[in-house]
This record gives structure tokens, C-alpha cells and sequence, in this order.
């Protein structure tokens, strides 16, 4: 989850998010480029009282500075295009797990057994325990096992709402008539926070996601 | 009636003073700060890729390098903080 004033993107939990973290890390470094250039340029022409009233073309830098935008949008574009890939790969998964969006909660089918079916409403801040996270627990946490390819199917029973865990590097829409498949891979034990990231009416910064990642024999004796 | 003229005269050295630059100002300061603004672009670009960049990547290979989700769990579990677990 996010700690308080956190500027950057919270810590990557499964190889995707990894690699959008790096990719964002250069993302970021060309638009510093960029950027500094632009400001030394602004910089440099309110130093000045020097003019030239007379240009009439100047054929050499218009060819640069169409060029040189071009080949650093290629060189953003790239990495880009292989991380869209990359989340597009389907590795056979070792569970699917449906998640509905409701006005104002997640449910969570685990069709893979035999009546696995939740509810998952926020908790209320009154009956937190200490140490927990106000606007983020959840009555029944989504657990799931670590070290294996999950498969999400996401779907919504009335509005537009998203299924998003920012450390997992996923964020899909659930959109009603419409499922939509997202993979899911946690290289770590743990809790991981999410919230609903479309907007859904007066309650939807009050449906949170928490997914408790265990160990898939404990997964196996939960589920059953 | 003659008036007398007064001029001032002024005795030139030997040596003559350069004639100053008096074209192509803008274009010679131009050409030294593209130079110089690419450089520093390319320097704050570099700065953050090795100041930031580079570091963070290093320092999640190190983490999961000597890594154990069995420890890790392990601690986990002892604490009490999952719920699926007793």
C-alpha cells in the first residue's frame, strides 16, 4: 500500500510491474531531457536583447527538431510495446478467479471449487483493529496463492467500475455485459492493497481490494 | 566677422583598435548554448539514469538475489497478519 506523501510507485510485487517500473524510470528520464531543454532554451532567450528580424527559413534545424522528436518517440514507444505484450501473454493459469463489481463492494467466485463465493465490503474505520488501514481492509480478503499464474476475470453486475492492485501492475475496467481477462503473478508472500479505480458513484472510494497471497498447500486448505 | 572655431583634435596612437563583432551576435551565441543545451539535457538524463534508474534496478535484483518466500511467509504467519491462516 501507499505510505503517506509517497511520490513514486509503490514496489513491485510481481515481474510486470517490475518492468513497468523500469519503463517508467525511462519514461521519466527522457521527459527530464526534454524538459531541461526546453527550460535552458526559454532561459537562454529571456537573457538576451540580441534579435534577428530577417529569418526566413532555416531548413537544417526544421529537419533536427522533426527528426530528433521522432527517434526518441521510438525509442519511448519500444519498451512500451513489448510490456503491452508482455501483459498479454497467457501462461496456463493454476486458478481463474472472477471479480464483480458492485455498487459499492467487490464479490469474488472462485469457480475452480465447489461454492467459493464471497462478498468483499469495506471495513468500517469504527471496527478497525489497531495497526490496520482505515478506507482499505476488507471484511473478506481475496486470498490467492503466491508463486502461480492467476487467472482474473473481471466483470461488473450494474456501473462501470476497476479492478486495480497498483504493487501487482494491474488495473482492469469492470465493465458490465463485458468480461475482462487480466493475469496475475506475486512473487512474494503477503497483503496487497488496492481501491476501485472508475469512478461509480458516492461510494466508490469505499470499495477497496486487499489480496492475501499464501502459500498454494495453505491456498489448498483454505479453499477446501 | 571672423569667429575663431574651436575643434577638438585627437592624436591617434599608432596601433589601431580592433573593429568589434558587429554581425552575427545572436547567431554565434546560438550555436555555443545548442551545444551547451544539449549537453546539459543529456546530463540531467544520465544523472537520472544513474542516480536513480540504475540504482533501483540493482537494488531489486540484490533483494530477490538472497530472497526466501519460505522465510518470508514463515514471518508472516508468525506475526498473525493473514486471516486465511491460524
Amino acid at each position: 500500500m501507499a505510505t503517506p506523501a509517497q511520490l513514486g510507485l509503490q514496489n513491485a510485487t510481481s515481474p510486470i510491474m517490475e518492468e513497468l517500473i523500469a519503463f517508467h524510470d525511462h519514461a521519466l528520464m527522457i521527459i527530464f531531457l526534454v524538459s531541461s531543454l526546453v527550460l535552458y532554451t526559454i532561459s537562454l532567450m529571456l537573457t538576451t536583447k540580441l534579435t534577428h528580424t530577417s529569418t526566413m527559413n532555416a531548413q537544417e534545424i526544421e529537419t533536427i527538431w522533426t527528426i530528433l522528436p521522432a527517434l526518441i518517440l521510438i525509442t519511448i514507444a519500444l519498451p512500451s510495446l513489448r510490456i503491452l505484450y508482455m501483459t498479454d501473454e497467457f501462461n496456463k493459469p493454476y486458478l481463474t478467479l472472477k471479480a464483480i463489481g458492485h455498487q459499492w463492494y467487490w464479490s469474488y467466485e472462485y469457480s475452480d471449487y465447489e461454492d467459493l463465493y464471497f462478498d468483499s465490503y469495506i471495513m468500517p474505520t469504527y471496527f478497525l483493529e489497531p495497526g490496520e488501514f482505515r478506507l482499505l481492509e476488507v471484511d473478506n480478503r481475496t486470498t490467492l496463492p503466491m508463486e502461480a499464474d492467476i487467472r482474473m476475470l473481471i466483470t461488473s453486475q450494474d456501473v462501470l467500475h476497476s479492478w486495480a492492485v497498483p504493487s501487482l501492475g494491474v488495473k482492469t475496467d469492470a465493465i458490465p455485459g463485458r468480461l475482462n481477462q487480466a493475469m496475475l503473478a506475486s512473487m512474494r508472500p503477503g497483503l496487497f492493497y488496492g481501491q476501485c479505480s472508475e469512478i461509480c458513484g458516492s461510494n466508490h472510494s469505499f470499495m477497496p481490494i486487499v489480496l492475501e497471497f499464501i502459500y498454494f498447500q495453505d491456498f489448498e486448505v483454505w479453499a477446501s | 566677422m571672423d569667429c575663431p572655431t574651436y575643434r577638438t583634435v585627437t592624436t591617434m596612437a599608432s596601433e589601431v583598435l580592433a573593429k568589434p563583432q558587429m554581425r552575427g551576435l545572436l547567431a554565434r551565441r546560438l550555436r555555443i548554448h545548442m551545444v551547451g543545451a544539449f549537453l546539459v539535457s543529456l546530463g540531467v538524463a544520465a544523472l537520472y539514469k544513474f542516480a536513480v534508474a540504475e540504482p533501483r534496478k540493482k537494488a531489486y535484483a540484490d533483494f530477490y538475489k538472497n530472497y526466501s518466500p519460505e522465510k518470508d511467509f514463515e514471518e508472516m504467519k508468525k506475526a498473525g497478519i493473514f486471516r486465511s491462516i491460524k
